[in-house]
């Protein structure tokens, strides 16, 4: 293989995984401060929030996820 | 507790914390990696092998179509079986053991899922959601048995997480979205293809314009028009959901298996078994997101619009 699609590759991976982490990690500090606030206000309720919480950023989490799908792709299959 | 007691308590922990924290330096410096960032020499005793990743399960028989990955799905099911089997040869009315433990889970179970769903239609749902659920906790957690991926026949291993191969997430999608749309009809008959093709808007846009009633009819029809476009959008969202189930719980295993390799390739004492601890939590939660989206998607699908 030609030594520049190499250097494609790992670029193109490196740049998937890394922008791709930005919007989740973004969206998992927002529902930990939302989880954070509802805490404060009313602290019996943790069972709950808690649950909700890391239903959530499960959630949000596959995002990023989605995007190390498509860099090992890149990495191993391409 | 006597003072005497509490502070022989204390010296315990911190010689066990400063031991563990001394296991994972020096493995961290005998390591590859670490030594090779220090300038030592690797120690023979802490030689890992670099971490390698195959995308395609393998095939440890040759002449088989039989890859890894299925052998560890059959090996999941044949647990699961076996332990209910078990667990329910000879019920009592007052539960003990394992017939305790079970119920405990079937309940927790039938609870996540009537919640929601209602009685009805929570008896339809409760099979098929708690099925995927065992199914995936039991293929993540079994990979995490010590040794699982160790054993190699003709030098491909013969265990592999289940979860790990594509194949087995885009089989439970499909399953998963075969049945909602089986409940859909199931609930609310025919007229579940409204959910799809939302003509009625443009229907009665257009017998206001044959009935004359032009200006009416100019602004149902835009209507119309959006509503028939939000009901193939709705197809597309249907179809689009296969592929994120699929690529979500496999992404997640697969990520959580590097890690794994990669924390025991970098550190090779001690900081792993933290990973597995996180790979188990992950497991448990890929899981309830599975069976939770198949139930939220059921409710949605069995709703009437009204």
């Amino acid at each position: 293989m030609e030594v520049w699609t190499v250097v494609a590759k790992l670029i193109g991976a490196g740049l998937a995984i890394g922008l791709g982490a930005i919007g989740p990690g973004v969206g998992i500090g927002i529902l930990g401060m939302g989880a954070m606030n509802a805490l404060g206000r009313n602290p019996e309720a943790r069972g709950p929030i808690m649950t909700n919480m890391i239903l959530g950023i499960a959630f949000a989490e596959a995002v990023a996820i989605y995007a190390l799908v498509i860099a090992i792709l890149l990495i191993f299959v391409a | 507790m006597s003072k005497r007691n509490r502070r022989s308590l204390f010296l315990k922990i911190g010689v066990l914390a400063v031991g563990l924290l001394a296991m994972i330096v020096v493995s961290f410096l005998g390591s590859e990696v670490g030594s090779g960032i220090f300038g030592l020499k690797p120690a023979s005793f802490l030689k890992v092998e670099a971490p390698q990743y195959h995308p395609a399960p393998e095939r440890p028989f040759p002449s088989l179509p039989i890859t890894n990955t299925l052998i560890t799905a059959w090996i999941s099911m044949a647990v699961l079986f076996l332990l209910f089997f078990i667990g329910t040869r000879n019920m009592k009315l007052v539960p003990n053991g394992l017939q305790n433990f079970l119920e405990l889970i079937v309940e927790a179970a039938a609870n996540f899922i009537e919640d929601p769903a209602g009685e009805k239609h929570g008896r339809w749902f409760f099979p098929v959601c708690t099925t995927i659920f065992l199914f995936v906790v039991a293929n993540a957690w079994l990979s995490l048995i010590p040794g699982f991926e160790t054993v190699h026949v003709n030098g491909e291993p013969l265990l592999r997480s289940a979860n790990t191969d594509l194949n087995i997430p885009a089989a439970l999608a499909v399953v998963s979205f075969i049945f909602v749309e089986y409940w859909g009809f199931k609930a609310r008959g025919v007229s579940y293809l409204k959910t799809f093709f939302q003509v009625g808007p443009l229907w009665s846009a257009l017998k206001l314009i044959s009935a004359g009633n032009i200006k009416a009819g100019a602004g149902g029809l835009l209507n119309g028009f959006v509503s028939l476009f939000a009901g193939l959008l709705e197809i597309l969202s249907h179809l689009i959901r296969m592929v994120s189930f699929t690529f979500r719980l496999f992404g997640n295993m697969t990520a959580g298996m590097i890690l794994v390799m990669i924390m025991i390739f970098l550190v090779p004492w001690v900081l792993p078994s933290l990973f597995y601890g996180m790979e188990a939590f992950f497991g448990f939660i890929q899981a309830m997101i599975f069976a939770g989206l198949t139930l939220g998607f059921a409710c949605a699908a069995v709703m009437e619009e009204e």
